[in-house]
C-alpha cells in the first residue's frame, strides 16, 4: 500500500482534466492505497455546500481524507461551517509533513 | 540524532501572474518552519521570481505612491526566505534554469540565487528525501 497526497488546485468548474484527477484519487483508495487530497486556490470551490460536481461528490463519498486549505477558504470567504461534510480545514504545513512522511505527493 | 532532511521543489511560473506563485512561496515556508533544508530547480518564467530589477510601484488609479502600493516583489520574498535559513542553520539553495534565463534576458538575478540547468534538478531530486514538481497546468 502506498500513501497518495494530492494537492488540487485546479476545479471541475473550470477545469475539463480536473475529473479525471479526482477520479484517479478515488480510484487509488480502491485499490488499496492511502490517499489525501488537499483543496487549494480555485480547488476549494466545490467544497462548498450547494456546490454540485459529480466528479467531487464522488470523492466524498469514497475513502480519501478531503481537506481544505484554510487560506484559501478564507480568501474566498468560505467558512468551515459551509463545507461538505467530510472535509477538514488544514494549513499547508501538511503538505511538508507529507513529503516528510514519504508520501508520493502530486501537485494539481 | 536527528539528521536534517532536504526537500526539494521545482516551479515554473512567472512572477506576478498566479496564485500558484503565492502557494508556492508558503509552502517554502512552511518547509522552513519544520527545520528542512529548501532546494529550488526554477524553470521557465520561475526565473524571474528572482529578478533583481523587479520594482515596485504607484498605482495612480487608486491615488496610491509606490510606498502605500506596497506591492510585494518575489524578490524580496526569496530574501526574506534566505534569510529565515540562515537564522535557523538551514540551507536554502535556488537555482534559476540557465536557457530559460537566457531566453527572458533576466540574468541579474539576487544574492544567493545560482544559474544552473536540467541536471542540477536531477542532482537536487537525487539527494533530496523528498520532491514536488508544481506544473503550470
Amino acid at each position: 500500500m502506498a500513501r497518495y497526497f494530492f494537492i488540487q488546485s485546479q476545479d471541475p468548474f473550470t477545469e475539463v482534466r480536473t475529473a479525471t484527477q479526482l477520479d484517479l484519487a478515488r480510484r487509488l483508495t480502491e485499490a488499496g492505497n492511502e490517499v489525501t487530497l488537499l483543496l487549494v486556490q480555485n480547488g476549494v470551490s466545490p467544497a462548498r455546500q450547494g456546490a454540485h460536481s459529480d466528479s467531487f461528490d464522488a470523492l466524498c463519498n469514497s475513502e480519501v481524507r478531503l481537506l481544505a486549505d484554510r487560506f484559501s477558504l478564507q480568501m474566498r470567504e468560505i467558512t468551515s461551517a459551509q463545507l461538505k461534510p467530510g472535509i477538514t480545514e488544514a494549513d499547508v504545513d501538511i503538505v511538508i509533513d507529507a513529503m516528510l512522511a514519504g508520501d508520493k505527493v502530486i501537485w494539481n | 540524532m536527528n539528521e536534517t532532511r532536504t526537500l526539494t521543489f521545482a516551479f515554473m511560473d512567472p512572477p506576478f501572474e498566479s496564485e500558484r506563485t503565492v502557494t508556492f512561496f508558503r509552502l517554502l515556508d512552511a518547509a522552513l518552519a519544520r527545520n528542512t533544508n529548501v532546494r529550488v530547480f526554477a524553470y521557465e518564467g520561475a526565473v524571474a521570481q528572482a529578478f533583481a530589477l523587479q520594482a515596485p510601484h504607484g498605482n495612480g488609479v487608486h491615488g496610491r505612491d509606490t510606498e502605500e502600493e506596497a506591492h510585494p516583489l518575489t524578490k524580496d520574498w526569496i530574501a526574506a526566505l534566505q534569510r529565515t535559513a540562515a537564522s535557523k542553520g538551514l540551507n536554502f539553495e535556488w537555482i534559476n534554469c540557465g536557457l530559460c534565463v537566457d531566453e527572458r534576458g533576466v540574468n541579474e538575478v539576487i544574492p544567493g540565487c545560482g544559474r544552473g540547468g536540467p541536471a542540477d534538478l536531477w542532482r537536487f531530486a537525487s539527494e533530496a528525501f523528498n520532491t514536488l514538481t508544481i506544473g503550470t497546468r
